[in-house]
Formats: structure tokens, C-alpha cells, sequence
């Protein structure tokens, strides 16, 4: 019986990751503007984090509502190792992260080792009050954490390496890219560890992890540790990008947020997460320009997500691999375009809304009527208002009838 | 002595309206094994609609009017949102409240703006009851603690003589027979569900004004009802009023009592090295009091997983 | 093997001084009526249940009060009644994880799975055995009844436990696949102990080398299958008709 992998496996494994490294090298060579690069480093960052969030939600079943602290932990554990670097301390940026990954380590050894007691609804919430507990008891010691303000050092004033002293922009998107890719490609194996799989298993069904000679609250324990180490690098990649860490870095509404991307992104595939957090990172900075609406309608599209995709985006495509593979994504194209002008009315109909419930507050406190997407909408007339309603009404109406005939098209297709 | 008694009576209040929010989630908690961490957006959407409602045709209305439209919601989100869920287990559910309590979070600001709204206690009972500890107490108190009284008997007296009750008080007790009563079960949770939330409206509707009605209002009350209805022991009224009650008191003490943590420390006797972890003993128990329901939610939560007089574990 | 077992759930007494000796290498059918407390002894010998009173051992270990995993690593596996897998990993995957513990595989995240030759072929082994080998990459959520109960059996006996637990293996199958259930019990019992609740008689009459029969929670009889079959306080209690029937 051959026990050794095939080298073809091998080699169809790697190709996504040499590919994601030449994209992450070739990047900044098209997207030169300072914003473009600060851009990419802020994805990176939110690629490793997201990530780090998926280890214990998709893969371990474990939802952690305070995932956030361990990546502010890691953040502060970094800006002091930077400012040590910055009296002296032979310490070159690059090697930050590593110092944020302890951090991290650190807080989630303490953490876990009461979270990870429980699973389930019991955990959620005692992962809900150590971050509370973490935000407020770090504000009790401004001596170590900087009170409000938080700590900042300048990660160019420490040891040069090789020449380069890391203070550029572009210098540093290399430091953190790099780490980003390792992280990743480091998370990716642990998958395919023994850990990783008890992990899935704990997940599906904990009692039996117990009949087959594990513990599984001394799984879940693991798991959360290693959780929140790459967490932790993934706050002293922000570290090294920010320049500062503060305790807002750490607060419920981080780990929100990193729970949003993640879940949108799809927590049942491992690459999952890095679609959600490349989307919503892009999202935030294109929409949030726009639009004040931003954190509303990314709430609105993870609720959505919940209710009619709970494999996120990801879980949607590979739904179609099959499909794709089979050369019928031709059968699908009909019933997915009536379907579609459903979707695009209602949520235009969203979109009108809260733009204009938006611009009825801003024209109450004064402000002159601005354009909503490039339309003049008055929000105290009642006309636009019964527009956006008539959209959405049209929409769902539309997505009620087209919606179950595009699932069925789907389903005839991956069974044919 | 008046300021102790100023003490208890804040507490009190502080207490009961605890109460009205960790009653409804501990009920929707026992029977669905939901944890509606969008309750406390519930009550804040009880204070901004009393708040629209008052100021068009006044307080009194409000006070009917704003819970019952608070209630239809949460049905309507059990019955169109979280039934849909349902299939996906008890985390997906949790995900659920979860989105739903970051949407009315974006919601509210939306609709009514990002700075407090001018939601005011009604004339009729902006007047002081009597002096104590050098202060006016405040009528409007006296009547915040009637209406939780009148809750809480309306409540009790629903559960012990009503079939709906019966119904409720046996999924309490045996979560897992709810299906075997031969009730529409399905009717139950959204009516619990909607009641539920119906209860922390009301409790939005008595205290935005009493406190302030801000978009901020859910995020600093929600983390402590958890951590009440934790405490209490998931699923049990009684452990919800006595934890309830028990952080009220505890929270508005510290507030009353502020000195650094060193001082009070060294007032009980206990002396501390003051160069040692010298930050946090200058830091005034008022600032460490909000930690101390956290820390006491984890430590209940892994050490005794009924809590105080729960009967089941989390 | 166990001494005056005892458990109650409030006031209901559930098993009420089980006094019961399996011997190394052989098949022992427990049977009994519906509420006599199978499955309950089952969960409080595997460790599911704490016991209010009485002792396990395992081959002269104590093993009374340990966690189930603890009692996994001294050599006694289980299966459940209601099919208890992992639904969202593959057939192989499932033995595999089965398998892991017997094969030295601790928490490891330094090493890839893959690497550990001997678990990956035991994990094929099994699959064999089980008869599942074109089922090997779906998932056990995905698999028929019987397949699950099969994988069931597999998951159980992979990690290569000297003493086996089979809570009712044969429930809710057909007559051929009972036939086929039977076989593999027969062929992964070969050098172990084994323990089965079973409601076929057919099916314990077939396989088992000794019987007991409870009973309101006690042990009312343990011997062959002839002596038990013979046994006027088991036809009374238990057997009757279905004995009869099987004398034909």
C-alpha cells in the first residue's frame, strides 16, 4: 500500500501559493500611489487576521466574540519591542511581528485556558466578556498601554538591515506581505496536521472526539493558542503599518468586524476568509468615501449571508467548481439573468433608503441636499422615498420568483 | 445613612430596569436556546421610538405604544429572520442576533442621528419627591420603579396562571420536550420572542428618558445583562432578579464610592506597595467597577456553569 | 469486569447493582427488554456517565471515574445506538480519526498527517473491512443509513481497542444488510473483546459466545446461549415467545 502522497498532489497544492506570491511581489510594481500601497498592506493585515478568526470559528466551531483583543495584544507587544529597538535594542522591523505573534500567544494562553472549558453558546460569551474585560482593564494601566492615547514609536529609528531601515511605505508593505504570506501559507499546513484535523472533528461532534481518546476542551485549548499567535502577528504586522496601537484596536467592534469578514467571506473553505477580507477591505475604502451608510450595509450583507448563504462568497463559487468543470455553466446563465434584476432592484431599494434616511438627518442639522451615487434627491419630499420602497417591494417580489428557479437550474446542472 | 439609603434606592432602580431586560432574555434563552445578543438594541430602539412618539403626541402614549411596536418587530424577525436560521444550529442563530444587533446599531444613528436626542421625563412627574443626602430625588425614579414592579407582577402572574405560562415554565424546566405539548411550539417562541423584546422596549421607553437616549445606550448596557442572565443562571427568572438587583447595587455603589482603588484598599486594612502595579492603585473603583460583571460572567461561566441559581449549564 | 454498579437519575433507578464479568477474547451479548438500562451501563462503563456507586475494570485496571478518553487509551472503544460521526469530514477521514490515537498521534501541528504512514494504511484497512472503499472521499453526512452504521463500526474498532462496546449495531437495517453487519462484527472481533447490545435475537444467538440478560436494571442471567435460552427466569422475564420461536 503506498502511503506517500503523489508528487502531481503536491505540486497542484503549491501552485496557488507560488501564484499568490508573484501577485504579492508584482502588486505594488502596478499600484505605485502611497494610498494603493497602504491599501495592500492594510489587506494583508486583514488576510492573517481573518485567517487567524477562521481557526477557530469554521474550522474548530468555536465563534470568538473577542477575537480582536489577542491582535491588540500582539499590537502592543510589538510597539514596545519597537521602542526598545528605538533606545537600542538590536531589534530590525521585520522581526516585530514575530515579538506581536508572543504577544498574542500570551494573552490567548490565558484566555483559552478558561474559554476553552466550554464550547458552544457558553464560549461565545465568555470569549463576549474577555473582551470587554481586555478593552476596560487596559485602560486601568495607562503606565503599560498608553490610556486612551495608546503607545507609538517609528519603526524606521531601529537597526537598518541589509541597508534598508524599513521607514518607506514600500519597505515596509515587503516586511508585511512577506509575513502575510507566511502566515497564511503556515495556517494552510496546519490544516493538514493532526491538530488541525481534531479540530474539524471537535467541530462536527466533540463526544465522539472523547470515545476516540482525546480531550477535546484540551484540543479546543490548542487550537485557540495557535488562534490567537498568528492573531497577534496580525497585530504586529498592524504595528509595523500604524506606527501606534491603541485599545479601541482591541474593543468588540474589531472583533465584529473581523467575525463580518470572515463569515462573508465563507468560513467553510480556507481561503474564505482571505475573499472576505480582500472584499470587505476594498469595500470599506471605496464605499466608505462615498457613503456613511458603509458599516450598515456590510451589517446588512452578512445578515444576509446568515440567513440564505451561510458558505459566504466562497461557499457560493465552489458551489459552482462542479459546474465549471463540467462545461454547463451555459445552462445556468438564463435563469441566473432573470434573476438578476431582482437582486440589482433590491438593493437599490436598501441603498435609497438609507441614503436617504442619511441625507434627512444631514439636512435637518442644516446641510444642503447633496448628490446620492450622482442623483439630487430631495429627502424631504415624499416622492423618493416611495421610489426606493417601490424598487425594493419590486425587487423581493422579483427574487421570490426568480430565486428558487435559478437553485433549481443550479441543482439540474450539478446533477446532470 | 442618607447616603447609603441613596444608594440603595439608585440601585434599585438600577436593578429592576436590569431586570426588565435580563427577564425577556433569560425567557427567549430557556425556551429557544437563543442568546439574543441583539436584546439591549431592542431597548434602545424602546427609548428612540418613545422618544418620536413623545414629542408628537406625548409621553403617555409613548409608553403603550412604543414597547407594542418594539414587540411586533422582535416577532417579526423571529418568525422572517431566525426561524430561517434555525436549521443551522444554535451558533448560526447567535451569528444572527448578532448581525441583527450591528444593523439597529447603524440603524439608530442613521434615523436619529449620532449625538443624544432631547427625550425628556414628562412634566407631570419632573418634580422632586424629597430631599435625601443633600439631593432632590426625583419623582420620575419612584415612578421608573412602579412600572418594573407592575412589569414583574404582570410577568409572574402570566407564567403561573396562564396556559401560554404553562407552556413557557415547562420548556423552562425540560427544554428538550417543548416539541411533545401539542402546542404550535413555532407560535410560542415568536410570541415569547416578541414579548421578550416588548419587555426591554418598555424598559427603553421608562429610562431613555430617566438616563440618556443615545446610540451608544445598547453597547454599554448589553455586555452587563449577558453577564446578569449569566450570573443568574441561564433560564431562571429568580436568578435573573437576585443578579439583576446584586449588579445594580454593586455598580451604583462603586459610582457613589469613588476613590482609588489604594485608598479604599487601605481604608478595609489592607495595605498595598504602592510602587508595585502602581497604576491601578491610584485608579478610582468607580473606573474599575464596570470590569468587575465581566469578570464575574467568566468566571461563572467556567467554573459554575449554572450560575447562581440556574438549574441547567450554558 | 464490573462490581455492583449502580446510577439513578433523581429518583428513577436506572441500574441497580449490575454485577457482570466479560471474559478476555470473547463475544458477550448483553440483551433485556426496553428500559432495562442497556445503554445506560454502556455510557457508565465508557465514562458518559459517572456512577453513583460500584467499580469498572479493564483487564485488571481500574478504571471506575476516569473521562472517556482516558479509558479510550486503556483499551476500550465504543460505538453509539443513535450513528454519532463527523458529518462534515470524508469516510476516510473518519477512520482515520478513529485511528489516530492508537497510532501515536498526539496534537501535533508540526508534522502533516499525511506523513504517518502506518495510521493512513490502517485507516485504508479499515475501510476495507467496512466495505466503503468507493465511498472513501464523501462525506459521512452524506452516506446512507447503513453505510453510516458500518463506518460507525469502523470508526470504532480503527484505533485497534482490545475491548470493543457495540451499542445495537444492527438497528433500523434490512435483512441483507444485517447479514453483511453480522459478518463484519464476526471478522473485527477476531483476537478482541467484544461487548454488544443487540435486539436481534437471530443476531445474538449467531454471533455471541456468551449471554446476559438484564432486566430492570440487574443481571437475571449469564451464560451460553443454550443455558440462557434454557433459563425459566429469562423466559419469563424477557425471552418467551421469541424463545420459542426460535426452537421452532
Amino acid at each position: 500500500m503506498t502511503v506517500r502522497p503523489t508528487p502531481g498532489l503536491v505540486w497542484r497544492a503549491a501552485v496557488p501559493w507560488m501564484l499568490a506570491g508573484l501577485l504579492a511581489v508584482a502588486l505594488p510594481y502596478v499600484l505605485t500611489s502611497g494610498f494603493a500601497l497602504s491599501l495592500l498592506c492594510r489587506m494583508a493585515i486583514a488576510i492573517v487576521f481573518a485567517l487567524s478568526f477562521n481557526m477557530l470559528l469554521g474550522q474548530g466551531g468555536m465563534l470568538d466574540f473577542g477575537h480582536a483583543v489577542f491582535l491588540g495584544f500582539g499590537g502592543f507587544a510589538a510597539l514596545h519591542a519597537m521602542k526598545f529597538a528605538d533606545a537600542g535594542v538590536w531589534l530590525p522591523a521585520p522581526l516585530l511581528p514575530v515579538v506581536g505573534a508572543l504577544g498574542g500567544l500570551a494573552a490567548a494562553l490565558l484566555a483559552g485556558w478558561v474559554a476553552t472549558k466550554r464550547a458552544g453558546t457558553a464560549f461565545a460569551m465568555i470569549t463576549l466578556g474577555v473582551a470587554e474585560l481586555a478593552v476596560a482593564g487596559v485602560l486601568l494601566f495607562p503606565g503599560v498601554f498608553g490610556g486612551e492615547e495608546g503607545v507609538s514609536a517609528d519603526r524606521s529609528a531601529g537597526p537598518a538591515l541589509l541597508g534598508y531601515d524599513f521607514g518607506s511605505q514600500s519597505q515596509a508593505y515587503a516586511v508585511i506581505a512577506a509575513w502575510a504570506w507566511a502566515a497564511a501559507l503556515l495556517m494552510w499546513v496546519y490544516t493538514r496536521t493532526p491538530l488541525g484535523r481534531l479540530a474539524n472533528a471537535v467541530r462536527d461532534n466533540p463526544e465522539r472526539v472523547s470515545f476516540l481518546g482525546y480531550d477535546p476542551a484540551r484540543i479546543r485549548f490548542r487550537v485557540f493558542a495557535l488562534s490567537g499567535l498568528f492573531a497577534g502577528l496580525a497585530g504586529g504586522l498592524a504595528a509595523l503599518n500604524d506606527e501606534i496601537a491603541t485599545s479601541s484596536n482591541m474593543g468588540p467592534e474589531a472583533s465584529g468586524a473581523v467575525l463580518l469578514m470572515t463569515f462573508i467571506g465563507g468560513i467553510g473553505l480556507f481561503w474564505g476568509p482571505v475573499v472576505g477580507a480582500v472584499l470587505i477591505t476594498l469595500l470599506s475604502v471605496a464605499l466608505g468615501t462615498v457613503t456613511d451608510a458603509w458599516q450598515l450595509y456590510s451589517g446588512l450583507l452578512f445578515v444576509a449571508v446568515v440567513v440564505w448563504a451561510p458558505g459566504g462568497i466562497a461557499g457560493v463559487l465552489s458551489a459552482h467548481g462542479p459546474v465549471l468543470r463540467a462545461g454547463r455553466v451555459g445552462r445556468l446563465v438564463p435563469s441566473y439573468a432573470v434573476a438578476a434584476p431582482g437582486l440589482a432592484l433590491a438593493v437599490l431599494g436598501v441603498v435609497g433608503l438609507a441614503e436617504l434616511a442619511f441625507r434627512l438627518q444631514a439636512v435637518r442639522n442644516g446641510a444642503q441636499p447633496r448628490p446620492v451615487f450622482g442623483f439630487v434627491a430631495d429627502p424631504l419630499a415624499w416622492g423618493p422615498w416611495a421610489l426606493a420602497v417601490a424598487l425594493f417591494v419590486a425587487g423581493a417580489l422579483w427574487l421570490r420568483w426568480a430565486a428558487p428557479r435559478a437553485r433549481a437550474a443550479w441543482q439540474a446542472a450539478v446533477q446532470s | 445613612m442618607e447616603q447609603f439609603l441613596l444608594i440603595l434606592l439608585n440601585g434599585a432602580v438600577y436593578g429592576l430596569l436590569l431586570f426588565m431586560l435580563s427577564s425577556g432574555l433569560t425567557l427567549i434563552y430557556g425556551m429557544m436556546g437563543v442568546l439574543n445578543l441583539a436584546h439591549a438594541s431592542f431597548y434602545m430602539l424602546g427609548a428612540f421610538l418613545a422618544y418620536t412618539i413623545s414629542v408628537r403626541i406625548g409621553f403617555w402614549p409613548a409608553l403603550v405604544v412604543a414597547p407594542l411596536l418594539v414587540g411586533v418587530l422582535g416577532a417579526l424577525v423571529e418568525r422572517w429572520g431566525l426561524r430561517a436560521v434555525h436549521k443551522h444550529g444554535h451558533v448560526a442563530e447567535l451569528l444572527f442576533t448578532f448581525g441583527l444587533a450591528f444593523i439597529i446599531g447603524e440603524v439608530v444613528p442613521l434615523v436619529w442621528g449620532r449625538t443624544p436626542v432631547p427625550y425628556k421625563v414628562p412634566s407631570s412627574l419632573d418634580w422632586p419627591l424629597f430631599q435625601i443626602a443633600g439631593n432632590a430625588y426625583p419623582a420620575y425614579r419612584l415612578f421608573m420603579m412602579a412600572v418594573a414592579l407592575a412589569m414583574f407582577v404582570a410577568l409572574f402572574a402570566t407564567l403561573a396562571r396562564t396556559r401560554l405560562g404553562l407552556v413557557v415554565r415547562a420548556a423552562l424546566t425540560h427544554p428538550d420536550m417543548v416539541g411533545m405539548l401539542g402546542h404550535d411550539v413555532p407560535r410560542v417562541f415568536t410570541l415569547v420572542f416578541g414579548a421578550g423584546c416588548a419587555l426591554a422596549g418598555l424598559a427603553g421607553v421608562i429610562a431613555g428618558n430617566a438616563f440618556t437616549t443615545e446610540p451608544g445606550m445598547a453597547r454599554a448596557l448589553g455586555a452587563i445583562v449577558f453577564a446578569v442572565v449569566v450570573m443568574g443562571g441561564l433560564g431562571s427568572l429568580w436568578g435573573a432578579l437576585v443578579a439583576s438587583l446584586l449588579i445594580g447595587f454593586v455598580q451604583t455603589a462603586s459610582i457613589a464610592l469613588d476613590l482609588p482603588l489604594g485608598a479604599a484598599l487601605a481604608r478595609v486594612g489592607v495595605a498595598v506597595p504602592l510602587d508595585w502595579l502602581s497604576d491601578l492603585w491610584k485608579v478610582s473603583i468607580a473606573r474599575v467597577a464596570p470590569v468587575v460583571p465581566y469578570a464575574l460572567l467568566i468566571l461563572v461561566l467556567a467554573l459554575r456553569p449554572r450560575g447562581l441559581m440556574g438549574t441547567r449549564s450554558a | 469486569m464490573l462490581a455492583g454498579l449502580h446510577k439513578a437519575f433523581g429518583p428513577t433507578r436506572i441500574i441497580q447493582g449490575v454485577d457482570l464479568e466479560v471474559l478476555p477474547g470473547e463475544r458477550h451479548a448483553v440483551i433485556g427488554p426496553n428500559g432495562a438500562g442497556k445503554s445506560t451501563l454502556f455510557h457508565l462503563v465508557s465514562g458518559r456517565l459517572s456512577l453513583d456507586a460500584g467499580r469498572v475494570s479493564l483487564g485488571g485496571e481500574d478504571i471506575t471515574g476516569l473521562p472517556p478518553h482516558a479509558i479510550f487509551n486503556r483499551g476500550l472503544a465504543r460505538s453509539f445506538q443513535v450513528t454519532s460521526l463527523f458529518p462534515k469530514l470524508s469516510v476516510f477521514e473518519n477512520l482515520r480519526a478513529g485511528a489516530m490515537r492508537g497510532h501515536g498521534c498526539g496534537h501535533a501541528f508540526w508534522r502533516a498527517l499525511d506523513g504517518y504512514g502506518p495510521l493512513r494504511a490502517r485507516a485504508e484497512d479499515v475501510l476495507h473491512q467496512v466495505g466503503l472503499e468507493r465511498r472513501r472521499d464523501v462525506l459521512a453526512g452524506n452516506l446512507a443509513y447503513a453505510e453510516q452504521r458500518a463506518l460507525e463500526i469502523g470508526v470504532t474498532i480503527a484505533g485497534g481497542a482490545s475491548c470493543i462496546l457495540l451499542d445495537e449495531p444492527t438497528a433500523g437495517m434490512s435483512r441483507a444488510e444485517t447479514e453483511r453487519a453480522v459478518q463484519l462484527i464476526r471478522a473485527v472481533s477476531v483476537g478482541r473483546t467484544l461487548v454488544m447490545i443487540e435486539h436481534d435475537l437471530g443476531v445474538v444467538f449467531e454471533l455471541a459466545d456468551r449471554i446476559s440478560v438484564l432486566a430492570e436494571g440487574r443481571v437475571i442471567a449469564t451464560g451460553v446461549p443454550d443455558a440462557v435460552r434454557a433459563n425459566p427466569a429469562v423466559r419469563t422475564a424477557y425471552l418467551g415467545a421469541a424463545a420459542e420461536a426460535l426452537h421452532g
